[in-house]
């Protein structure tokens, strides 16, 4: 008999997306070295491109120097995937877990991502699917609503998955988002008819949906944000 | 699928065979050293060769990308020298050894599917001069990551 596995979640609210990436790093590093157990971060990240290790900045398709004139900022970071965006209104989930304890290999952890957020627009009666091959995240026909790009390193996972809400789609316009041309991206309050509740509901659910998905047996919510949002090194 | 089964049968005429939990064979070479971040390496003197085994190709997904590493970068027992993509995930890859990078497969850039096709062959990834041979003794033997994979499969 596995002995129970807990999930401890942090809801930070909205994060700048270089202190995501060290509070990340701080927590990977605990999670190697068994200090925390399983961790799950829950925010947003202002107007904020990101690239992926391939940096295919191609897919960026307005100068970089015109990103501040639409408030945005860009990363290169070291997950896998190609161009994307995030922004307000948009659910963003970054496990920190140990892919060795449960076996899983990138593929499966991948393929669990997925079906977290199919099940959470299933709640709002959306039926989302898989993207094909080489079409990794959720779609609702062919509109994508959910993005994903992780990093896995010595088993441990971060950076994660990106849900759309109801972030301003626009911005999506100046990226070939994901690297796949000729596809739209939709949104929850675009999909659904449903009264999108409050969002921190919103982000309530697709947090539960993420636990229910990975089997865990426990679910402790992290009270105080601040324990981790306060970092020795502010950047 | 297919091809690989295909594949996988061939090897295991000449090589012992893992049956994973879910009866889909991992091919594990007989004359291999492995890691347990699932890396193979082939000594030959003080030169040895690696990559990642089937079980790992298998467990990634479809690899789209594979970081490489110079020539002449120090790599370390345990430590990653560098990374794949597959699915939208980059997974850093660790180094069965220690020593020094003297050629890579630089047929992984065009064509990265080789590492998930042919994982101990065509899709070998370094070759390094050894600074410490001994350090093949921490390593596993087929009979070994056999099991081990097993182990690591029932977990789910």
């Amino acid at each position: 008999m596995r002995s129970p596995r807990t999930l401890e979640v942090w809801r930070l609210g909205t994060v700048n997306y270089l202190k995501s990436l060290k509070i990340q790093d701080k927590l990977v590093s605990e999670r190697k070295s068994h200090q925390i157990p399983d961790t799950l971060l829950s925010l947003e990240h202002p107007p904020t491109y990101t690239l992926g290790k391939r940096r295919t900045d191609h897919n960026l398709l307005i100068p970089q120097s015109q990103l501040t004139k639409i408030g945005a900022e860009l990363h290169y970071t070291q997950r896998g995937g190609d161009i994307t965006f995030h922004g307000p209104h948009q659910a963003i989930l970054y496990p920190i877990i140990s892919l060795r304890s449960i076996g899983f290999g990138a593929r499966n952890y991948v393929e669990t991502l997925e079906r977290s957020m199919i099940e959470f627009a299933s709640m709002y009666g959306v039926r989302a699917r898989a993207g094909n091959k080489c079409e990794t995240g959720v779609w609702v026909g062919d509109r994508k609503i959910g993005a994903i790009g992780v990093r896995i390193s010595c088993g441990i996972t971060c950076h994660g998955l990106a849900f759309n809400i109801d972030p301003d789609l626009n911005y999506f316009e100046h990226i070939v988002p994901c690297g796949i041309a000729d596809k739209e991206v939709t949104s929850l309050r675009r999909e659904t008819d449903a009264l999108l509740p409050k969002e921190e509901v919103i982000h309530k659910q697709l947090i539960t949906c993420f636990a229910k998905a990975f089997s865990y047996d426990d679910v402790v919510w992290k009270e105080d944000p601040s324990f981790i949002l306060d970092t020795k090194d502010d950047g | 699928m297919a091809l690989r089964l295909l594949w996988a049968s061939r090897v295991a005429s000449h090589l012992r065979i893992s049956v994973a939990q879910r009866g889909f064979a991992s091919a594990v070479l007989k004359d291999l050293k492995y890691a347990d971040s699932h890396e193979w390496v082939k000594i030959e003197g003080n030169k040895a060769t690696f990559g990642i085994t089937d079980h790992a190709q298998d467990h990634l997904g479809d690899v789209v990308y594979v970081e490489l590493p110079e020539l002449g970068h120090s790599v370390s027992q345990g430590k990653s020298f560098g990374a794949v993509e597959s699915v939208k995930a980059t997974s850093d890859i660790n180094s069965p050894v220690s020593g020094t990078v003297v050629e890579v497969n630089k047929e992984l850039t065009e064509s990265p599917g080789l590492v998930n096709s042919s994982p101990y062959e065509q899709g070998w990834i370094v070759k390094v001069e050894l600074s410490d041979a001994g350090e093949a003794e921490k390593l596993m033997d087929s009979d070994k990551y056999s099991k081990f994979c097993e182990e690591e499969d029932a977990k789910h």
